[in-house]
């Protein structure tokens, strides 16, 4: 489910970034009220369990073996809020770190992610688990379909947002410039990948790992009111998991059933607002479009394939010479530079 | 490979093959505590790795972390924004020149880049060539069927052909992806992680998230060692092959048991936290000084980059 660089527009990816970064800010401030100096050591160990345990290979029934994704593990065990920060914590590292996932795409995948799933996954087990006893079985069963809709409304999102960029992005005669899958492709093929395969396999471990968890070590299932009771702080009132539901249920929905026409809508309109981020100014740059890139080498045009191909590789010379030489030329500036530094 | 002599021998070696009677009922599947085992291996060797091109002398490694992050992240944009074929191939051979100048194998590079891109991106991007997903231009026809069939929502035309639009949006987006999986090649391979993180402040990045990161950093190779030890141990207590249930309670049993783990051992840091006098932030020892080069550095990247935006408008 991690999109890489490429796959969605620079715009896109900005927009999630304006998207996200209230929402982590909140998460921040939310989380550390909770946990207060414990906050640190907690979510970085949590955003390293959450790492390692998407390294883990799970057998299914056919003889192979799968990854869990464990982001709806996290929120049963962790709340929605905290699971938000591992999360992100664990993408920036698989990011940055081993190139798993897009820089860029960073923000869009920390949307679906570290989102979308937890929220829905949390949202799904608290209906289900409600106040029952840590022990009862509700708990596993509703930690395992929260992991279910979780993933597969992350999914949801993944899809929507490839499916988007045909519609929003292309040249003047109609190539894709980045995903090349319209909605009706991109959705469907997502969807089907998790609801059959990615999300059973999620709840099932979520519900095994729950279950082991009832059995060995109950408490660690309710780590959010252990903390609270150990810390000096003032107690947690659960009013305010409550709005975070409430969030939960304004701001889910808007990536979920907003798909189709709404998005394209809001999509047509942002855009205009959006490309005032490119330097270049997209518009412009598809309003100046004016022959398709291969258009030259249509075939009653032999001759002027002939005449493109001396055009493009006069480039290519001057193009790489120049770039080449001024990349050379800062080497030996630099090497100078540290020379006479020593 | 020059640049895996400073990767300890332990590391490189594989996995020993499993017992001859093992082997031959294995077919295609290798056990789950093995692939895990695998992938940990290769997570610490691929860091190892890393570590140990980072500190060689070159290009990128000899610029002030933050304008390298800076000027890749901006790249990377530059990269979203090309819409020519054309220069999207060059901008990738300008990243292999710039690969070289930073000592990376180009051996490494290539394979990292080249071999994993085409494959995945092109498994992905495989069926949009052809006018049965997209309709187009046909360039090359394939065969000819008498009627247009109706498969439900799916219609296949009577001629099956891949398409130009097709063609050119799969060479471009293999070409972006390829340039934005260079650029993170280039600043991952030439930068240590804890420098890459503390570069992260100039992105106005809260220093307690930088905080989190660093220390998620460490306790990752921690669990990992744990998990491998967890493995390693069920698999030298396996004889003959457990049945899939019995696998699958054994792998959810040791996240769980990691999550206990992890809980206990984050309670432990942060006594140990507090013990020293945590009130906060910690302090770091660690400095940057942006050097004449750097700034050179970042105008001529920013030169580039309006070569390549304007070239682009050009030929496009």
């Amino acid at each position: 489910m991690h999109i890489p660089d490429g796959y969605l527009s620079p715009s896109t990816c900005v927009s999630f970034g304006i998207v996200m970064i209230p929402v982590w800010v909140a998460a921040a401030r939310k989380v550390r009220n909770w946990l207060k100096s414990r906050y640190v050591p907690l979510m970085a160990i949590g955003a390293a369990f959450s790492f390692t345990i998407m390294m883990y290979n799970v057998p299914i029934p056919g003889g192979t073996t799968a990854h869990a994704v464990g982001g709806g593990l996290l929120a049963v065990v962790l709340g929605p809020w905290a699971t938000m920060i591992c999360v992100t914590i664990a993408l920036a590292i698989q990011a940055l770190l081993f190139g798993d996932g897009g820089i860029w795409t960073f923000t869009a995948n920390c949307f679906n992610m570290a989102l979308v799933l937890p929220f829905i996954a949390y949202g799904g087990y608290r209906l289900i688990s409600g106040k029952r006893d840590l022990n009862a079985k509700r708990r596993w069963v509703g930690a395992a379909v929260g992991a279910y809709l979780g993933i597969n409304a992350a999914a949801l999102c993944a899809g929507v947002e490839l499916g988007l960029q045909p519609i929003l992005f292309h040249t003047a005669n109609g190539v894709p410039l980045y995903c090349p899958y319209p909605l009706s492709v991109a959705v469907p093929a997502m969807l089907f990948a998790h609801l059959v395969l990615a999300g059973p396999l999620e709840a099932v471990v979520t519900a095994l790992v729950v279950r082991y968890l009832q059995s060995y070590n109950v408490d660690l299932l309710n780590i959010q009111a252990l903390s609270a009771a150990s810390a000096p702080a003032t107690p947690v009132s659960y009013r305010k998991f409550w709005w975070a539901l409430g969030v939960l249920i304004v701001l889910s929905p808007l990536g979920l059933l907003a798909s189709g026409t709404a998005w394209g809508e809001w999509g047509a309109e942002e855009l205009q607002k959006m490309l005032g981020f490119i330097p270049s100014g997209m518009q412009r740059l598809a309003d100046t479009w004016s022959h398709a890139p291969f258009g030259d080498y249509s075939l009653p045009g032999f001759e002027s394939f002939w005449s493109a191909a001396i055009i493009y590789i006069l480039c290519a010379i001057i193009g790489v010479g120049t770039i080449s030489l001024l990349t050379y030329l800062f080497w030996r500036f630099q090497l100078a530079e540290s020379k006479g530094q020593n | 490979m020059a640049g895996m002599r400073s990767v300890p021998s332990w590391l490189q070696e594989k996995i020993p093959p499993p017992a001859p009677q093992a082997a031959a009922r294995r077919s295609s599947r290798r056990g789950f505590l093995e692939k895990t085992l695998h992938a940990i291996t290769e997570a610490l060797k691929n860091e190892i790795f890393s570590e140990s091109l980072a500190s060689r002398p070159g290009l990128l490694q000899g610029l002030d972390p933050r304008a390298k992050l800076v000027t890749i992240l901006f790249l990377i944009g530059i990269a979203g924004v090309l819409h020519h074929i054309f220069s999207l191939v060059l901008l990738n051979l300008w990243l292999f020149w710039l690969a070289k100048s930073s000592r990376i194998p180009i051996g490494t590079f290539a394979k990292r880049v080249w071999v994993v891109v085409p494959l995945f991106t092109g498994i992905v991007v495989f069926p949009t060539l052809f006018n049965v997903v997209r309709p187009g231009t046909p360039l090359l026809v394939l065969f000819h069927l008498s009627l247009p069939v109706k498969l439900g929502y799916w219609t296949i035309p009577h001629e099956v052909a891949i398409t130009k639009e097709g063609v050119t949006a799969a060479v471009l987006l293999i070409l972006r992806v390829g340039a934005s999986v260079s650029l993170a090649v280039l600043l991952t391979l030439t930068t240590r992680w804890n420098t890459l993180l503390k570069a992260l402040s100039v992105l106005r990045i809260p220093p307690v998230f930088l905080t989190v990161l660093e220390m998620t950093y460490r306790y990752i190779f921690l669990l990992l060692h744990t998990s491998s030890d967890m493995f390693m141990a069920r698999r030298s207590r396996l004889v003959g092959r457990a049945n899939p249930r019995e696998e699958r309670r054994f792998v959810t049993s040791a996240m769980g048991n990691l999550w206990g783990k992890t809980a206990a051992l984050s309670e432990e840091v942060h006594g140990a936290m507090l013990s020293r006098g945590y009130a906060g932030l910690p302090k770091s020892l660690l400095r940057f000084e942006m050097k004449r080069s750097d700034w050179v550095w970042m105008v001529l990247v920013f030169i580039i980059a309006i070569l390549f935006v304007g070239g682009d408008r050009v030929l496009g």
